[in-house]
């Protein structure tokens, strides 16, 4: 199921009306929903921009369905740079004290070693990313793009009930 | 707003999505709403069974955020030691908050009330969370291993030597290291020996007496090569006493350490018997082998607690990293960065707690109880967290005082006119109904040093012998059974110095005296081939490593006497040869030769 899920957020995306930066800066979006922990305030932030910014939400949830997987694996190294930069870089002691004893930011669960490096992470992807991503859907039209929308699996992809539900967000030109 | 792609124009914006936003920001807040008390009672629960290591569980928890209200219902808290047990259960408490901490996610509660605390009840299900190896829980239970207890126990028939590890006995260790000592003393013995040259010079002088056997008194330059050597015989004379000394002083060392192998062996005897689990004879042992479990589980419990509080509220400002929250994610750790001057992640101000307690037979009573600053930054707080109870029969005091850099952490607490809970004597099938007694427990944590004492004691004391199969008949239970069943009183002290790392347990009773006179009695004989046995096995591990080292040294010390000896007596017949021809030469009665 999660793999169809994927493959229609795979097929919708590369084939929406959208232009590939708007794709790209929704996946560089996504990403971040998929590689820091679900459950946080930023995250919340980081929905709004996606709902609000016109970005492609298929893109956005292909980012998050790509990079959750992606997280997981990497949560040893999110461990070790959020342990870094909060524990072992005194330079930046002052600013997770005043952060810390500040109102509202400690929601956002930032004293969190996975969520901070996991954050500084794909805060750091974004641009490449997001240059790479548009670099890549931009040849994948030129070439592929008109053969598989011809093809059976992605007819039958187009027809589901999500497909529809994805047309109320698509990306406006 | 819109940018450029390309040739077209495309909005930055998404402005038909902003209604959708809003209502979903909308929905979102009012789930989050109906779903507070929820959220907030497992989130309350999650925490709580982290912290204590056993499972909290809550039947009903209502947030009312306008009045900084928290009330929680049915309150359950597993203990952590007893698999079914409660450490407390509670009907209601209700905390007022202040409302502005939770805004920096902490936690204050000005005021907490808790109605109908029990300590102890049943419970049906298992709820220590965590291995026990785990945490604090393994930590104070490697601690308690430590401690180690003697074995009640009469050995019958052979008892096998088969543990006795020879890597644990030190005497093997220490003859080795003697040998080298004593290779290395010969080596320099030798080689100084060969320095002194004694041969050469008592050679030289007794060339010069023979030149001197038909010398002239005016032959003043011969004369002078005559004082000259005899100045060198009495230089090398003087290297002899030198290395003598030296040598007297290397071998009393080296005969030091050659006893000191009798009192390694001591030790290894002592090291062998604990491994055997054979009890000594002594009283002490005895009421450390009936008590001392029970006393360490007392003191692990103790300390399992102090040690949480230096866990949860540590001295100090610094950045302080505690397990991350649980999640399908890795947990990871999350960082406190405590401000002087800020307010505290967690402070309980004051507590009044309603407490029901109830002497053996009879209905609970109700008594009151105080907490106070219970904080998780007390250098913050700057007040040391204080509890404390009274009642007839009950008085329990407590201070964890985190707010210095060294920890002091004092609890007291005692208990009369309660059941006491059974004990079953270790290994033995006997099983303690103390019945109603007095019951106290005191510590003192400072820093690392511990010093505690419990105590137990009952006039009405009934012994059962214990059928359920947890230790077999054995001729020891019975003689135990003979001593125990007439005694109808029981007094028990039990106490812990020393560091934490390097805890010393004494344990008596007053069965011990009893007990240890009928067992000398009754198996003092078979006890003693045991330990014959014991050192026997001992013997034969060390004795064979052991010999050679003392031979080595009692050779040695020979050999460097007898060297040394000889190079002086040399050195004094060849000055005596010269100083003769010299006196002879000179003709003068009376004269001192230079």
């Amino acid at each position: 199921m999660l793999l169809l899920k994927l493959i229609q957020s795979l097929f919708k995306a590369l084939h929406s009306e959208g232009t590939p930066g708007q794709l790209a800066a929704g996946l560089a979006l996504g990403s971040f929903l998929g590689l820091t922990p679900l459950w946080n305030l930023h995250n919340a932030v980081v929905f709004a921009l996606i709902i609000v910014l016109n970005v492609s939400f298929a893109g956005a949830m292909l980012g998050w369905a790509l990079f959750v997987p992606v997280g997981f694996l990497l949560d040893p190294a999110f461990d070790w740079i959020g342990r870094t930069l909060l524990l072992d870089t005194p330079a930046l002691r002052p600013l997770w004290t005043a952060l810390y004893n500040a109102p509202v930011v400690p929601l956002t669960s930032f004293n969190d070693t996975i969520v901070l490096g996991s954050l500084v992470f794909a805060a750091a992807l974004w641009v490449p990313l997001f240059f790479a991503s548009r670099w890549g859907i931009v040849r994948y039209r030129a070439t592929v793009a008109e053969r598989v929308k011809r093809s059976a699996l992605y007819r039958s992809v187009v027809a589901s009930k999500l497909y529809n539900l994805y047309r109320l967000f698509r990306p406006e030109a | 707003m819109t940018h450029i792609v390309g040739t077209a124009r495309v909005a930055v914006f998404r402005w038909k999505a902003v209604r959708p936003l809003l209502v979903f920001g909308a929905v979102t807040l009012g789930l989050w709403l109906v779903f507070a008390d929820r959220i907030a009672r497992r989130t309350a629960e999650s925490v709580g069974t982290t912290l204590i290591g056993a499972e909290v569980e809550i039947e009903r928890l209502h947030l009312d955020l306008p009045h900084g209200r928290v009330e929680i219902h049915g309150l359950t808290v597993a203990s952590p030691f007893e698999a079914l047990q409660n450490l407390l259960q509670a009907d209601a408490l209700v905390a007022d908050l202040e409302p502005l901490p939770l805004l920096e996610k902490k936690l204050v509660i000005d005021r907490l009330t808790a109605t109908g605390l029990k300590f102890g009840t049943a419970r049906l299900t298992d709820g220590r969370a965590g291995g026990r190896s785990d945490g604090v829980m393994g930590q104070v239970t490697r601690w308690g291993e430590q401690l180690q207890v003697p074995a009640l126990a009469l050995p019958t028939g052979k008892i096998s030597a088969a543990r006795l590890d020879p890597a644990q006995l030190t005497t093997p260790r220490a003859a080795a290291a003697l040998g080298a000592r004593a290779d290395s003393a010969r080596q320099a013995w030798d080689s100084q020996l060969k320095g002194l040259d004694v041969a050469a010079t008592a050679d030289s002088a007794r060339r010069m007496a023979e030149r001197l056997r038909g010398a002239k008194a005016t032959d003043v330059k011969l004369l002078g090569d005559a004082r000259r050597t005899l100045g060198q015989l009495k230089q090398a004379q003087d290297r002899v006493t030198a290395l003598e000394r030296s040598a007297t002083s290397g071998i009393a060392a080296l005969q030091a350490g050659a006893a000191g192998l009798t009192d390694a062996k001591q030790r290894d005897y002592a090291t062998a018997r604990g491994l055997l689990k054979l009890p000594g004879l002594d009283a002490p042992d005895i009421g450390a082998a009936l008590f001392g479990p029970a006393a360490v589980g007392r003191f692990q419990r103790a300390l399992y607690w102090v040690e949480l509080g230096r866990r949860y509220m540590p001295p100090g400002l610094l950045p302080r990293a505690t397990p991350g929250p649980q999640r399908a994610r890795r947990a990871g750790a999350t960082v406190r960065f405590p401000r002087a001057n800020g307010e505290p992640a967690f402070l309980l101000k004051t507590a009044e707690l309603s407490v029901q307690l109830g002497a053996a037979g009879t209905i609970p009573r109700t008594y009151a109880a105080s907490l106070s600053g219970v904080t998780s930054d007390p250098a913050l707080y700057g007040r040391p967290a204080t509890a404390s109870a009274t009642a007839p029969g009950f008085r329990l005091g407590a201070l964890l005082d985190h707010v210095r850099p060294t920890p002091r952490d004092t609890a007291t607490a005692s208990l009369a006119g309660v059941a006491l809970p059974p004990l079953s004597l270790p290994s033995l099938p006997i099983r303690l109904e103390p019945g109603a007694g007095t019951v106290a427990l005191s510590l003192a944590v400072q820093g690392d040093e511990v010093r505690a004492r419990w105590t137990m004691q009952s006039d009405r004391v009934r012994w059962t012998r214990d059928s359920s199969g947890a230790a077999p008949p054995s001729p020891t239970g019975d003689l135990v059974w003979r001593v125990v069943s007439g005694i109808p009183t029981l007094a028990v002290s039990a106490s812990l110095t020393g560091s934490l790392a390097r805890p010393r347990l004494a344990v008596s009773s007053n069965l011990d005296r009893a007990l240890a006179e009928r067992l000398r009695a009754v198996a003092g004989a078979e006890l003693a081939v045991a330990e014959r046995r014991v050192r026997a096995q001992v013997d034969s591990l060390v004795d064979g490593q052991v010999a050679p080292v003392l031979a080595k040294v009692t050779v040695l010390g020979g050999d460097v006497t007898r060297r040394l000896g000889g190079e002086r007596t040399q050195l004094d017949d060849a000055r005596k040869a010269l100083e003769q021809r010299l006196r002879a030469l000179t003709g003068l009665p009376g004269v001192r030769l230079p």
